[in-house]
């Protein structure tokens, strides 16, 4: 119980650091040094030291949007097991209220973003709204599969204990697809290209980023940290796959995991720099892909199974 | 059941006396109102006796002779009770201030007739243990709504909405009067039992018959034609209890079949599961390209039934195949979904009702930023936006959650369970998401961002009894959602009258899914109010300031320039093309100072569509074909009669 809250912690104050090595990365590929890694620390305090602007539209529905969002990330991190270890809450069916409370986050980020009445939140928002409709039918596939493999429909079974899955599971070959499928639902549920460019200047071509430009101060704050907290979910969901078997120490364990997180980011990173955004009618069929590895994923250890 | 009788009688006399107090128009609805509500509350009171305390026996009149008629509560029409009673009781309170127009008292008057006729039909029609009984009242629940339908006649649309309804339900009725001569012929009884003494090919023929007979009132695909049309036609408190609630005895109409056939076939499951993941995903998607916000209710309705059917579809599978536990988690899912959709569906036209009674449109695209004048109608229509969505701590979340898990349970199953309980998943999975983006879209065009027309401009909200009902509706949804507990035993309880054969269900496995739901609800609470109490610690002594919204570098931003509900809905209607066919017109904007220009979008839907060429042709072909028959000679008319009666009399 004590360790699992310790990782907790850990994962909370490592996630912006984490983020921060993606804008490492890229500024590596660009031949640039790059900002230092606690560069995102430095601006999440600049913005809790700052007050806000509301616009006139809004309503108190536009001060709940970051609010409710953050509340929904930091809880998914609760029942996330992290390093191999038992979350801090777990029953049985949780993933699904987890991934239904994300959802939530997403209703009052859009609704946020149609408080202001501008019509580039609006375009985003509408895109916000359409590519996780995708991702979800991804995800509750990957969940079949999981469901099949372990018996169970809960975090803690499918990734601590002495038998997570994994690459190294006796289904280890199609969960190389579901490693594939998953990184791709993380590029396009944390906005990263090449579904959404974060660090585009352009508001019509942006998803999540235009949905925020409005928030300012903590609440601004909460949003980015929210995000980096998501982003550390959809991370740590795919290092746990590609993880090997835990060594049963602790210290071992979360070095490993931690090291491959690290790798994991590196990928984000390294996918930044050698890839455009694809034009917007793309990414639907960019993120269906990763629905048809799940699906084959599933079919095919059903036969392993057998 | 006494006092079931009681409560009838209460209630058509809330329906008899508006019409001699016609001339005192407060008076008449008061008294009305009153009548209605206080025998609704009595009839509440005794279903839920009869589910907890569930009595056995059947009341029987021998009125029509050889026709008898009886009565039965089992838990299963005690729960459907308790869902007509809740919702009409909450329905009649809202109409004292919604039926306003004094002008048109005599109608109103009647309209209170037809309601009172239509609660106590629907009541009947869940407690009748006989097929004639069933059918008759089933008939007058028919007759009643169409008139309720054609409240507004003056207008040509609602007519039609009216007319395609009658034939519709007549059509239906007449499946289901095929259904129930096939059981009579076999067994030569009206009663229910009968029917489970037949061979299993004519069981299978009568499912699919009472399947479509039922379907086509519940609004499954591709027989819900008619509810996009009606709905928007009715006044408002008369959609939420036509969709709330009198959908459902379809749904009570295929359940008390597969009670009636006794016979636990995958074949039925298959069906109601297939029809149920059709009409999810194309009510959603259709939904999503509405611009009448009642006409998107309505579609929703057709969602929302395909989710109660994946649930009860799941429950026939897991006990063909013998898991208990699937089975009941899928029924018990689909039954509470009954309930769930019922509470936030009239939620959402009470509130809809609202904003057309104040704003005088129904055109999502005509209004926007409602929820700062009207504050009640707008957050209890946001609270029953996030539970249509399914999303947590609402109660939406917990039926799908419950249908979820039964899912799961069937990916165990051999190659066709695993099939179905897999698309089932997915689709549901697919159906939240586009719920989510629906909802949105009607929340954010609706009540959010300025208003983009002078009428939701001058908009304010008024009438207390039409709030009240908003906010108990409201309430409803978030004590189901994070104290389901209470509320699953009450659908296990109604899941032991579907005859599944288990004897006892017992409680404990299904309650502790339910009691993690309160754990993670509550645990989700805490967080929130964690994180506003360290917001409002950071914004303390803060500057706050107002300003505009920032335009991106531009500075006269309009009204006009927000994102309209087509709008956000093109890209994923765009996705959807071969099952939502889409036709636009506009005249595209061209040279340095473009003339004016429009756009409009229609969505067209398949099962309308194709109804044209398929169905009404042909028939309209083959009756031309027969028009010779009828000559307007008496004579032969006279003839036809007796030679039908010879005919029957020598050969049948």
């Amino acid at each position: 119980m004590m360790k699992s809250f310790i990782f907790l912690i850990l994962a909370m104050l490592l996630a912006p650091i984490y983020a921060a090595l993606i804008l490492k990365v890229k500024a590596f590929f660009g031949g640039r040094k790059g900002s230092p890694l606690l560069i995102h620390y430095y601006t999440l305090i600049k913005l809790l030291k700052k007050g806000s602007v509301y616009s006139t539209s809004t309503t108190v529905i536009f001060k709940l949007g970051p609010v409710i969002s953050f509340s929904a990330t930091a809880m998914v991190l609760m029942f996330l097991p992290i390093a191999g270890q038992a979350p801090l809450f777990s029953f049985d069916g949780d993933v699904i209220f987890l991934l239904y409370l994300l959802g939530l986050g997403r209703f009052f980020t859009i609704a946020a973003a149609m408080d202001t009445a501008s019509p580039f939140e609006g375009m985003g928002a509408a895109r916000e709204a359409y590519f996780p409709i995708i991702c979800e039918a991804t995800l509750f596939m990957t969940l079949i599969l999981f469901y099949t493999l372990s018996g169970e429909l809960n975090l803690a079974a499918f990734f601590s204990g002495a038998q997570p899955l994994g690459l190294w599971h006796m289904a280890g070959v199609p969960m190389l697809f579901v490693v594939i499928a998953l990184f791709i639902v993380l590029l396009a549920e944390n906005s990263r290209v090449p579904v959404d460019d974060p660090a585009t200047h352009l508001e019509l071509t942006m998803i999540h980023e235009v949905m925020v430009l409005d928030h300012s101060g903590p609440d601004f704050a909460f949003i980015e940290l929210g995000s980096f907290f998501k982003l550390f979910f959809y991370s740590a969901l795919v290092t746990r796959l590609i993880a090997p078997v835990p060594f049963r120490h602790p210290m071992v364990d979360a070095f490993v995991f931690f090291s491959i997180m690290t790798l994991v980011y590196t990928a984000i990173g390294v996918t930044e720099s050698v890839m455009a955004r694809y034009r917007m009618d793309k990414v639907p069929k960019f993120v269906l892909t990763s629905f048809a590895l799940a699906f084959f994923a599933t079919v095919i250890t059903l036969e392993f199974v057998k | 059941m006494n006092s079931f009788f009681l409560s009838m009688l209460v209630i058509v006399c809330g329906g008899i006396l508006p019409l001699f107090l016609w001339r005192q128009f407060a008076l008449m609805k008061a008294v009305s109102v009153l009548a209605i509500g206080s025998g609704c509350l009595l009839g509440l009171l005794n279903a839920w006796a009869g589910l907890t305390r569930p009595v056995n026996g059947a009341v029987e009149f021998s009125y029509l002779g050889n026709f008898s008629l009886s009565f039965h509560m089992d838990t299963l029409s005690a729960y459907f009770l308790i869902v007509i009673f809740g919702v009409s009781l909450i329905a009649a309170l809202y109409s004292f201030h919604y039926m306003r127009n004094a002008q048109k008292a005599l109608r109103t008057a009647v309209h209170y007739l037809f309601f009172s006729l239509l609660v106590m039909a629907m009541s009947l029609v869940v407690t009748a243990s006989n097929l004639i009984t069933f059918i008759l009242a089933w008939e007058i629940m028919s007759l009643s709504s169409f008139f309720l339908v054609a409240y507004n006649y003056e207008a040509a649309e609602n007519r039609k909405a009216g007319y395609l309804y009658f034939v519709f339900s007549q059509v239906g009725a007449m499946f289901l009067l095929a259904a129930f001569g096939i059981i009579y012929a076999h067994g030569g009884s009206f009663a229910f039992d009968a029917a489970a003494a037949l061979p299993e090919s004519a069981k299978i023929l009568v499912f699919v018959l009472a399947f479509i007979g039922f379907g086509s009132k519940a609004g499954v695909f591709p027989f819900h034609v008619w509810l996009p049309h009606a709905h928007p036609a009715a006044p408002s408190h008369i959609s939420a209890v036509m969709s709330g609630v009198m959908i459902k005895t379809g749904i009570y109409g295929i359940l008390r079949i597969y009670v009636m056939l006794d016979w636990h076939c995958a074949l039925f499951g298959d069906i109601v599961l297939i029809a149920g993941m059709l009409s999810g995903v194309l009510g959603v998607v259709y939904a999503l390209g509405q611009h009448d916000l009642k006409r998107l209710l309505a579609y929703h309705s057709v969602e929302n039934i395909g989710i109660i059917l994946i649930g009860i579809g799941i429950g026939m599978i897991g006990v063909a195949a013998g898991k208990p536990v699937m089975a009941v988690l899928g029924f018990s899912g689909g039954l509470l979904h009954v309930l769930n959709h019922a509470l936030f569906k009239s939620l959402l036209f009470m509130g809809a009702g609202m904003v057309l009674h104040q704003t005088g449109t129904r055109a999502i695209d005509a209004l926007g930023g409602l929820i700062k004048k009207m504050r009640v109608t707008g957050t209890t229509f946001l609270i029953g936006s996030l539970a249509i969505s399914g999303l947590p701590p609402f109660n939406g979340f917990v039926s799908e959650f419950l249908v979820y898990m039964g899912g799961f349970n069937g990916v165990a199953l051999s190659s066709r369970g695993f099939a179905l309980s897999l698309l089932a998943i997915v689709s549901l999975a697919t159906i939240g998401g586009l719920a989510l983006a629906c909802f949105t879209k009607v929340v954010g065009v609706v009540f959010q961002g300025e208003p983009r027309s002078d009428a939701a401009r001058d908009a304010e909200e008024k009438g207390l009894l039409m709030m009240v009902p908003m906010i108990v509706l409201a309430g409803a949804c978030i004590v189901i959602g994070v104290f389901p507990t209470f509320f699953m035993t009450m659908t296990l309880k109604a899941v032991a009258s579907v005859g599944l054969g288990y004897g006892r269900i017992p409680m404990e496995p299904f309650v502790i899914l339910t009691a993690n739901i309160t754990r993670g609800a509550f645990l989700f609470l805490t967080v929130l109010l964690a994180v506003l109490a360290l917001r409002s610690l950071l914004y303390r002594g803060k500057t706050i300031a107002r300003s505009g919204t920032w335009g991106c570098g531009f500075t006269q931003p309009t009204v006009k320039m927000q994102y309209t509900g087509s709008s956000y809905a093109a890209s994923i209607l765009e996705f959807f093309k071969p099952a939502a066919p889409l036709s636009e017109s506009y005249r595209p904007i061209q040279g340095c100072f473009p003339a004016g220009t429009h756009y409009r979008s229609h969505v067209h839907d398949l099962a309308e569509m194709q109804m044209g060429p398929l169905i009404v042709r042909p028939v309209l072909w083959l009756f031309d074909k027969l028009r010779w028959l009828q000559h307007g000679d008496i004579h032969l008319y006279i003839g036809y009669i007796l030679l039908a009666i010879v005919v029957v009399l020598f050969f049948v």
